[in-house]
């Protein structure tokens, strides 16, 4: 039997139709198996459709194990057509008939397609229950359920025996009762109906009941009424066995069922519960990795906290520098939540679930007797830190249950670890987005500024420039204007990052443009000043020097706008050259045109001349002290004799090791002339 | 970074900004929100105690620059009094002294209010 099961394909609906259609052409042409072959043959075939018809079928019903009530719905209306047609085959063939049932073509026709109605739902039915009985179960019971199979086989084939010996019956009914027995075991199988709400589980109660009835009603019917009876078994007499089976199945099944879901009603409520809290930690976890934005994470937190603990209102909020800021309310005002959130964390210290009942005592927040009856308080902690609390709160006069403080307390915790992680993406989305910034800054500083210094008879120029991280906005530049004179400007604007880079782009651009046109470095720096003030927001400026070195007559001309002084080495001193002047885009009153000086000198021999900006003084090692002008003054003093860019290395060098591991603060600039007649 | 405080207390119709510690582009807004505070409440006349400031940045310096045209066109200003060498040796540099009024102590500033 099985080889041939296995020959043919069992899940090919095609062969069940096959087969059927065999079956029904069968009884058409022989409505009476007299003979024994014809009986045999009768026999088997409904055998061979009732098998793959089950095959057939619970594969398919198999899909469709999620939604045991509508199987259930719809085995029941087929068992309640089941019990139509037999009541009605009962009462309108009792009328006709004088003991024996006469076959006219239509009325074997007839017969014949509710034969099959009766085939088909026999075994819907019968797919049903098995597929109900394996939802949600654990342990592997196949064995079980197999034993009751062949069982049930072999209580069908039996009655093969009655027809060569009327007396035989007894192999059919002990097989009969081994499979009732059976059925009985695998009807505990009921799993499923815990996971069911409360509901379903009404619903399900009282369609056990009808289905109980009708199951046990129709199997009477198969057992006492002679009609229907006779034309089953007339049929098949293993189709009957089959039939009665069925609805004893069906009828123990769901007394089972009835008993299991009575038995469940009370607790419906709580396994409710139970799985709202369960999918609601699912959904957070889930959220966890979709939403990083705070406030709405926060929101779904809030909704959901009332949720899982039958609470009114719920409210969350976090701790900034002892401060307590409201991040998200539920079905609560802000005024309110606020009030509520200060004065609990005020009286209490609360680093594990607090739970605060209105008890009617003086000291009692007043404001809180008139709301809510209970509060519960959980901190927001990560690593033992906490940085917020999740409040909810509950109107009702009984206070929270345990289990649903540890709800309250579980959940706290998974959306602690959702809010921290929302709170490190935006931080670290805002510092990516600054360092973005500051690449774009330093790529305007490196743009802008000389990439070599010029090369000019007699005068040694060496030029150090050491961007800090956050982009200083220092900026020098050197201009051949002709005639053996060149132009130099050094610069710092104030602020940092890419406003002072775009500022530095424009001072750029202003330098170079008016220094072809304009000689004086007074004029120049009133002129820088006018286009300056103009364009410059209010809280920015510039300081800058900007000189002029004619190297055929050694005369150097300079005026300086707020900028760190000149320093001048010659004869072993150093002068600080500070002329009067106000830094660029300060004030456009004649105050800076009338203050600026313009200062001038002649050069000697090894003569130095060092423009720098404040990165280089206010350099600062890990106590806060400036690196200052005394040690860049006698740096200079000892290397004077050295090449300019032995200076600029010096100098470099001592910064470093002043600083040490401090980060450099402000851009570091430098310029260096040396003079040398011949 | 290092720590910076600013206060803001009131002596007869002027106010008092004390600002302590360090001064940059870190910390400028602390001052920043002040001034407009100062602002906001229609209070023009200001001055800065500069008595435990340590170290000022241009963008510190920034700070004043921004509010003072609003302080001088309601008829008030920001002076300043109480400064360190060092600190007052960078407002020098910039040239801050022809711009603004500077005071030994706060007491000469506030009187130099009240006379005009």
């Amino acid at each position: 039997m099985k080889k041939f099961l296995n020959a043919i394909n069992t899940n090919n609906f095609e062969n069940v139709i096959a087969i059927s259609a065999i079956l029904f052409l069968f009884n058409l042409i022989f409505p009476y198996h007299t003979s024994g072959i014809l009986f045999l043959i009768n026999e088997v075939l409904v055998f061979i459709v009732f098998l793959l018809l089950y095959k057939n079928l619970s594969s398919k019903l198999q899909n469709k194990s999620s939604v045991p009530l509508t199987l259930i719905l719809n085995s029941g209306i087929l068992a309640a057509i089941l019990f139509f047609i037999l009541s009605l085959t009962n009462s309108s063939y009792s009328l006709n008939t004088d003991g024996t049932i006469s076959f006219n073509f239509f009325n074997s026709l007839l017969s014949v397609v509710v034969i099959f109605i009766f085939i088909g739902s026999i075994v819907f039915i019968f797919t049903t229950f098995k597929v109900l009985s394996f939802i949600r179960q654990k342990k592997d019971f196949t064995t079980y359920y197999d034993t009751m199979l062949f069982f049930i086989a072999l209580s069908f084939l039996s009655n093969m025996l009655l027809f060569f010996d009327p007396t035989l019956d007894f192999p059919r009914d002990s097989f009969f009762i081994v499979s009732i027995l059976l059925i009985s075991i695998n009807s505990v199988r009921v799993a499923w109906i815990a996971f069911l709400n409360k509901k379903q589980k009404k619903y399900l109660l009282i369609l056990s009941v009808v289905l109980v009835v009708i199951y046990s009603i129709t199997f009477s019917l198969l057992m006492d009424s002679n009609v229907v009876k006779k034309i089953i078994y007339t049929f098949s007499p293993g189709m009957h066995t089959l039939f009665s089976l069925v609805m004893i199945y069906g009828a123990i099944y769901f007394v089972v069922i009835f008993f299991t879901t009575l038995f469940h009603l009370p607790t419906a409520e709580v396994f409710d519960k139970k799985a709202q809290q369960v999918s609601s930690l699912m959904d957070i976890t889930k959220l966890m990795t979709q939403v990083f934005d705070f406030k709405e994470l926060a929101d779904t937190i809030t909704e959901m906290t009332t949720e899982i603990c039958n609470s009114d209102s719920a409210w969350l909020v976090t701790k900034e520098k002892d401060k307590i800021i409201l991040n998200s309310v539920y079905k609560i005002g802000f005024v309110d939540a606020d009030k509520i959130s200060n004065t609990l964390l005020e009286f209490n210290n609360i680093d594990e679930i607090f739970i605060h009942n209105n008890t009617g005592n003086k000291n009692s927040i007043s404001y809180f007797e008139q709301n809510y009856n209970s509060v519960a308080i959980a901190p927001l902690k990560v690593y033992d830190k906490i940085y917020g609390y999740l409040f909810t709160a509950r109107i009702k006069e009984n206070s929270f249950e345990e289990d649903e403080i540890k709800s309250v307390e579980t959940f706290a915790n998974y959306a602690a670890v959702a809010l921290e992680n929302a709170m490190l993406i935006k931080q670290s989305i805002e510092k990516e987005r600054l360092e973005k910034e500051l690449d774009v800054a330093r790529d305007i500083q490196r743009k802008i500024l000389p990439l070599k210094t010029p090369s000019l008879k007699n005068l040694e120029i060496s030029s150090l420039f050491v961007p800090a991280f956050e982009v200083g906005g220092d900026y020098y530049d050197f201009f051949e204007l002709g005639n053996n004179k060149l132009g130099f400007v050094i610069a710092d604007v104030s602020g940092k990052g890419i406003s002072a880079a775009f500022i530095m782009a424009e001072v750029e651009g202003i330098f170079e443009s008016l220094s072809k046109m304009i000689h004086s470095p007074k004029e120049i720096l009133i002129k820088v000043n006018e286009i300056l003030f103009k364009n410059l927001e209010r809280k920015n400026f510039v300081t800058a020097i900007y000189g002029v070195i004619d190297t055929a007559t050694k005369k150097v001309t300079f005026s300086r706008a707020g900028h760190t002084p000149l320093l001048h080495f010659s004869n072993n001193q150093i002068s600080q050259l500070k002329p009067k002047g106000i830094g660029l885009g300060l004030d456009i009153s004649e105050k800076f045109s009338n203050s600026l000086e313009e200062m001038e000198f002649y050069l000697d021999n090894d003569d130095i001349l060092m423009c720098y900006s404040d990165g280089i003084t206010e350099a600062k090692n890990a106590n806060y002290e400036d690196f200052g002008y005394q040690r860049l003054e006698e740096i200079i003093k000892n290397f004077s004799e050295k090449n300019t860019d032995l200076i600029a290395n010096e100098i470099m060098k001592e910064i470093s090791l002043f600083t040490k591991d401090k980060s450099q603060h402000d851009d570091i600039t430098l310029i260096i002339f040396k003079w040398k007649n011949n | 970074m290092a720590n910076f405080n600013v206060n803001l207390r009131n002596k007869e119709s002027v106010s008092v900004i004390d600002v302590k510690g360090y001064l940059d582009a870190h910390t400028a807004p602390e001052l920043e929100n002040v001034f407009n505070k100062l602002i906001d409440e229609k209070q023009y006349k200001v001055v800065v105690n500069f008595d435990d400031l340590k170290y000022i940045s241009s963008a510190g310096l920034g700070v004043f620059m921004a509010y003072i045209e609003t302080m001088r066109e309601n008829n008030g200003d920001i002076k300043f009094s109480n400064m360190k060498e060092n600190v007052y040796n960078i407002f020098d540099l910039l040239g801050f002294p022809l711009l603004y009024e500077f005071f030994k102590n706060e007491e000469d500033a506030i009187k130099k209010f009240l006379e005009s």
